[in-house]
Parts: structure tokens; sequence; C-alpha cells
């Protein structure tokens, strides 16, 4: 008989982070843990709900009595404070871990617990431009660009949450608790692909190229209701060349014979400002008269790799998505709401995203 | 301190190549998970072949890309194919605590490797697969690549400048933080349930479905029927909120002023512009609808501070600041990630001394280590298949010259 009981179930949670950190708690939540959050903030946003979802929420409490009453019974604390504002709010993490040695005390904080700049100020936008995925986006003739919707909360919070449950694997083998100091500013660093390789190897230094590799095939193009992203080739020999040739032929394009041409097949003229234009001129030709749908099914059915840019509403109409029942609608706060289904699948767990009741009321599947 | 790392005694078979499931096996690797990457000599990880390159030379055991996100990992080459390989892939999983794979839906099925295959060798095996849209849906089939998922996911359409076309992040985003890290997530959380009921676990994670978590809240905003698009570097609450230009070809402050009080202090730092002038400027509200002016302004103000010492001049006056940093502050001008260690170089035998991440975070307790470069390719058939899978030395030396292991 299969035991579907959540993978973390009976694991007591106190979140009392920021922003920053409540990804983590949300997380550890969908898994089956119990996390209680403390948040005295009235606001109830599109972005507070995804983030809380599951939570019990409480407010702050005062005086460390009842801290301890509440950490006393948690084997996982989240903050995502820098230490003099931790210490500020009676949560140093030596400190509790002398009160309470089996704590796991998850501890993101923006630049990490030690060094000369863990105090400074920061936020999502500074985040990014410190740790270096800033210097990366946007195109060449205009600033860095900030990804959409707060990544670092989400780049803190897989990172955290991996190490939350290294931690709780040794607090719960070796009942020894600890204090998982993450940066935030490091965890961004480690989001930055190859680039601090291109640097060491080659001595290159990444900067932003706009919206993807500058190839003829590769990167988006303009149809009917939006975008398409289209991979053609990344360097090397191209991808379903012959594919995309004949897609756009058999489209009425006839003119696109020539991507038949040798020297497509070599990517130093593929990364040439004309081979790119032309290419565009071919394939714009071609799907300006056909949406996303069209384009990604036909595309696809040819062995190509396309794939729509998707917006929001188109999602939550996808085919695949709503065949998989991925999306998820629940209480949080008392009002339903629709919710992306959890990242991953336990076939003989129950996992995701959980109702939360009105406040005060604690937190019920 | 303990030198013992937390995930002793944890073996990993990994079959996963490329991007995303190199970076999820990773940091159970740097905290002391054996790691044994499964590779082909005819079906070489495609990774391997990718840029950077040691001094810009190709080669199999150059790459910095490939070796970034397999340190503290071991290396088998088996042919999948041979009966013979697949049997030792068996053996492997069965004394293999945790199984992951990339592939696309249905491979490890073909090659007899299948969830099925390995809980017959293993009944408590945790395994995890990572297919791109899922194992099952009118879209399994379909192909791509990072990029391709944060399109399909929808970062890549919200990332961009206000009422422009996509830009997204410029890097596989995809790649690099939801679906590896995901992936460790659920691993680690399936092995707590296991050492708990002796339960092992398939995980699916369909790459598609693990990205849209990253934008969460769209989805959240766009069921209650709110348009939802690209904001480029506007913020909801702070303002001013923006990258500004400052001395220097290309180099760049982020500046995050949240309230009037900090506004006044970032007036006071910035100079240069004759504030007093500018009442309308005075409030959230008056900023915000004279943003243009506000941002020329500032612009010009910015133009002759040295963007880190302008972050530096803002955080003393509590204002979230810092310089945009490329791969050159990163390595070698930042104090904070110096004195945190957060570059590690190590040796490796063909690329000589290389940089490689370590992990973002330190457990007080029980921290983990890199504790070996990228394997070479190959590089543990022999140790692998001898001392853990029974395989005499003489067996070795045949298969290895029937091109079965090697």
């Amino acid at each position: 008989m299969t035991d579907r009981t959540a993978p973390l179930d009976g694991v007591n949670v106190l979140d009392v982070s920021t922003s920053l950190g409540e990804y983590t708690g949300r997380l550890l939540g969908d898994l089956g843990a119990d996390v209680i959050r403390i948040d005295d903030a009235g606001h109830r946003s599109h972005r507070w709900s995804f983030m809380n979802a599951g939570k019990d929420i409480r407010p702050w409490v005062s005086g460390s009595d009842q801290l301890d009453a509440l950490l006393a019974d948690a084997q996982i604390l989240i903050t995502s404070e820098g230490p003099a504002r931790l210490r500020a709010r009676g949560l140093d993490p030596a400190e509790l871990g002398r009160r309470h040695p089996l704590l796991v005390h998850v501890a993101i904080s923006p630049y990490g617990l030690t060094g000369p700049y863990a105090d400074r100020p920061a936020s999502d936008l500074t985040l990014m431009a410190a740790g270096g995925l800033l210097a990366l986006a946007g195109e060449p003739d205009r600033e860095p660009l900030r990804a959409w919707g707060e990544q670092t909360s989400v780049i803190a919070g897989v990172h955290a949450t991996t190490a939350a449950l290294i931690a709780l694997h040794v607090a719960e083998t070796e009942s020894r608790g600890q204090i998982v100091d993450l940066s935030v500013q490091e965890a961004v660093a480690h989001s930055i692909e190859n680039a601090a390789q291109y640097l060491d190897l080659e001595q290159v230094v990444r900067r932003r190229a706009g919206s993807g590799p500058r190839e003829a095939g590769t990167g988006l193009f303009r149809c009917v209701d939006g975008w398409i992203y289209l991979v053609g080739g990344l360097g090397g020999s191209p991808l379903a060349w012959n594919a995309i040739e004949d897609w756009l032929v058999e489209g009425g394009v006839l003119t696109a014979t020539e991507l038949g041409a040798e020297r497509w097949q070599q990517p130093d003229w593929r990364r040439t400002p004309e081979a790119c234009a032309r290419f565009r001129d071919l394939f714009e030709g071609f799907a300006r008269s056909q949406t996303k749908a069209e384009l990604f099914g036909s595309g696809q059915k040819r062995g190509i790799s396309i794939a729509p840019v998707a917006t929001p509403a188109d999602l939550l109409n996808d085919p695949q998505l709503l065949a998989r029942n991925y999306f998820q609608t629940v209480d949080v706060d008392g009002v339903p709401t629709t919710l992306p289904g959890a990242p991953y699948r336990f076939a003989s767990s129950d996992v995701g995203p959980r109702a939360t009741a009105p406040i005060g009321g604690g937190v019920r599947r | 301190m303990s030198t013992r790392l937390p995930l002793d005694g944890i073996r990993v078979a990994d079959f996963s190549w490329v991007g995303a499931g190199p970076f999820l096996t990773k940091p159970l690797a740097d905290h002391g998970a054996d790691v044994i990457k499964i590779e082909s000599r005819t079906r070489v990880d495609p990774i391997r072949s990718m840029a950077p390159f040691r001094d810009g030379v190709k080669g199999l055991e150059r790459s910095g890309y490939f070796a970034n996100r397999n340190s503290s990992k071991r290396s088998i080459c088996l042919d999948l194919k041979d009966i013979r390989g697949r049997e030792l892939a068996l053996r492997l999983m069965a004394v293999s605590d945790v199984v992951v794979n990339n592939f696309s839906p249905g491979t490890m099925d073909r090659l007899g490797l299948g969830y099925d295959a390995a809980r017959a060798m293993r009944p408590d095996v945790v395994y995890l697969e990572m297919p791109m849209m899922g194992t099952e849906g009118p879209q399994r089939d379909c192909r791509g690549y990072g990029l391709t998922i944060a399109a399909a996911g929808g970062l890549l359409g919200l990332t961009g400048y206000a009422g422009g076309p996509p830009v997204g992040t410029g890097t596989n985003y995809p790649d690099h933080v939801p679906n590896p890290l995901h992936g460790a997530v659920a691993v680690l959380a399936a092995l707590r349930k296991r050492r708990r009921t002796g339960q092992g676990e398939y995980i699916e994670l369909a790459q598609l479905e693990s990205t849209i978590n990253a934008i969460g809240p769209a989805i959240v905003a766009a069921a209650a029927g709110e348009d939802v698009g690209p904001v480029g570097n506007d913020d909801p609450v702070a303002i001013p909120h923006g990258v500004y230009r400052c001395a220097g070809a290309d180099r760049w402050c982020a500046i995050a002023v949240f309230g009037d009080s900090q506004w006044a202090a970032t007036r006071s730092v910035l100079g240069a512009v004759s504030w007093a002038d500018y009442p309308e400027l005075d409030t959230v509200d008056g900023r915000r609808r004279s943003r243009p002016l506000l941002d020329r302004l500032i612009s010009v103000a910015t133009r002759d501070w040295e963007a880190c010492r302008l972050a530096a001049a803002l955080a003393a006056r509590g204002i979230a600041a810092s310089p945009v940093q490329h791969a050159d502050d990163l390595l070698h001008g930042d104090k904070q990630l110096r004195a945190r260690q957060h570059w590690v170089t190590l040796e490796h035998p063909v690329m000589g001394p290389a940089v490689y991440d370590s992990s973002p975070y330190r457990l007080s307790a029980t921290p983990g280590r890199l504790r070996s470069s990228a394997p070479i390719l190959g590089a543990d058939s022999r140790d692998v298949c001898t001392e853990l899978l029974g395989v005499s030395d003489r067996t070795y030396d045949q298969l290895e010259e029937q091109g079965v292991v090697g």
C-alpha cells in the first residue's frame, strides 16, 4: 500500500522573511511542511497570493518569549535580512542557534551574513546588478534591463530550499541544527550562465546582446498575434535547416530555396548582419499571416525547434497545460485563486499548492 | 567543524546532460553525494563542445561551460545500446539512491532504463525525469532548448522595455535557475520521505511547468482578468527606480528609492542638478507624473559619477544601489564576493586552473566543498565498474576493448 503523505509531512517552518525570502516557505509548504508566516503588511497583491499560498499567516510576535515558543516547535526558520537588521529584530542567527540548537536557520540575506557589504541596503534591481545578471540583459544601445517579476526571490528561493533540505537531512540524521548563510548576490552570480568562465578562459567579458544570439535562423520573429522563438542554429551545423527551407518554400516563399546554398551551413556566414537580415525577411514573409499556435504546431511537426512567446493569458489556455490539469484553484486568504501547479509531480505523494485559510484560521488541504 | 560532507553516503546515477540536469546534481555533488555521470563516447554531451574553451581552443576537455556545472562528480562511459552496457547501468542503479535524466520522453524506457526497470533493481529508488513539456499531453514530443522554454513559459515575453518587443534575460535562464534547482529540491524532499517511510518516488519535472512558477504572480493576475506585460525597469512602489549611466564606457548604476525621505537623501548625494527648482519631484505622485523629467535629471547627475562610488555613497545613506557588474567586476573587483570566497579555482588536468562557482550558501556546521574539477570523459569507468559494480579487471579489459565501457 502506497503511503501518499507529503514528503515534508511533520516539518514545521517559521517564515519571518521579507519578500526576498517568501518563495522558500512557499516551496516547503507545497511539499507538505506546515509554514507559519509572520506578516503584518495589509496589502494582498497577486504576488503576495502566489508567494504565500498555503501558509498560516499571523501577525508579528512581540518579545522573545513568543518567538521562542514558535521556534520550539519549528525545525526551520526563514529570514531574509542582513545581520544588523536581524539583530535589531531579535533574530541574530548565532543567538537563536544557542537557544535552539536543533534549529535550521535559513538566513537568506542580500549580500550574506559576513563581509564588507553585509548590511548594505538592497532591492531586487540592485541585487540583479550586484550579482551580474543585469549586465547580460537588454539592448546594447539601451540601459541594462531587469527580468520580470522580482526574480531575486525565485533565485534565492530555489537555492535556499535546496540548502534547507540538505540541512534538514543533517538535523534529522545527526540531531544538529545550523545556520544556512545564503547570499542573494552570490545566488545571482551563480545564474550568469558561462560569463565567469568566458572571462577566465578566453578573456572575454560577456555583455548584453538584446533578445538572443545574433545568428540567422535563431531568435525572435514576428507573426500575426505576437512573436515566436526559433532555434535554427547555435554555432556549428544548423539545426533542422532543410526542414526550415522546405517549410518556407511549401508555404509559398519560393525564394527560400536560397537557404539550400552551402554558405548557410557555415556559422561564420549565419552570424553576419546580412545573413540575419536576409533570413528575417524570408521567415517573417512566411510568418506574417500565421499565428503563434499555427507556427508552433506546423514547425514542431517538421522537427523544428520553435516555441510561441507565450503571454500569461496564452498559458492559461495552453492545450498542453490544460490536458495535464496544471493550474490549481485554491483559497488564498479566503479568495479562490488560480495558481500554477507545483514545479514537479510526485507519483506517490501529495504535493502542490495548498489553501490558505483567512488570517488566523490555520491551514487546510 | 566536521570534515564529513552533509550528503555523504547518497549516490546519484546521473544520466543527465547539457544544461539543466547537471546543474541539478552539482549542489548534491558539492555537498558530498557520489554523483556518477553516465556518458557516451559516441554521443558525447554537447555541452563539452560549447564555448568558452581554455585559451579559446576547442576540445572535449576544455569547455568551461561544461566544467562549471560538473564539479565534484565522477564520469563513466557506457554504451547503453549494447546489452552489456545496459546491464552495467542497471547494476549502477541498484547501488544508487537517486537516478536523474533529462532526455526526451520515452528515451530511458527504450533503453530499458526507465523507472520500472530501475525500481526492479532498487525498489526505493528516487527517479527524476525532466522532459520539456511533460511525459504526457498533446505536446509531449516538442523539442527545444533553454530559451525555447523561457519563450513558451512566459518569462521571455514579460521581460522587455515598456511597450517594446520581448528581450529576456540574455541567458538560458530556465536552465540555470528554476529547472535544475526545483529538481534538486524535489530529489532532496523525496529522499526525506524515503528516510521516514522506506518508500521511493517517481518525479516528473516538466521544464515548462517548472519555469512558469518563476512568473507565478503573472498567472494569478491574468487569471483575475488583468493585463500583464513588460514594464522595463519600473517598479510599482519605488521611484526613481532604474539603471542610470555613469562615468566610463558602458558603466551604469542601479538605484531603487523607496519613499520621499529616501528621495531627499538621494538628491543630496547626487548633487549636480539644482533640485530645489523642481518641487514637483518632491512627492512619489509628482515623480510618477514627471517620470521623463525625473529620469533625465538623474542621468545628468549620474554621468560624472563613478558607478561604484555613487553606489557606496547612496548605500551609506540607506538607499539601495549597486553598480551594474559584469564578469570582470565580479571576479576581480567586488570586495564582497572576494571576502566570501565565492569563486573557487580548481586544477584540471587539461584546463589547468579554472574558475568555478561555489554554492551561494554556507552551512555553518556541515559546509559543502567543491571536491574536484570536472571529470575527464570516462575518467572513472574502471574504478566504478571494478569497485562498485563487481566487474573483474579481466572482464573490464574485454569490455573496454569492445567499446562497451571506457
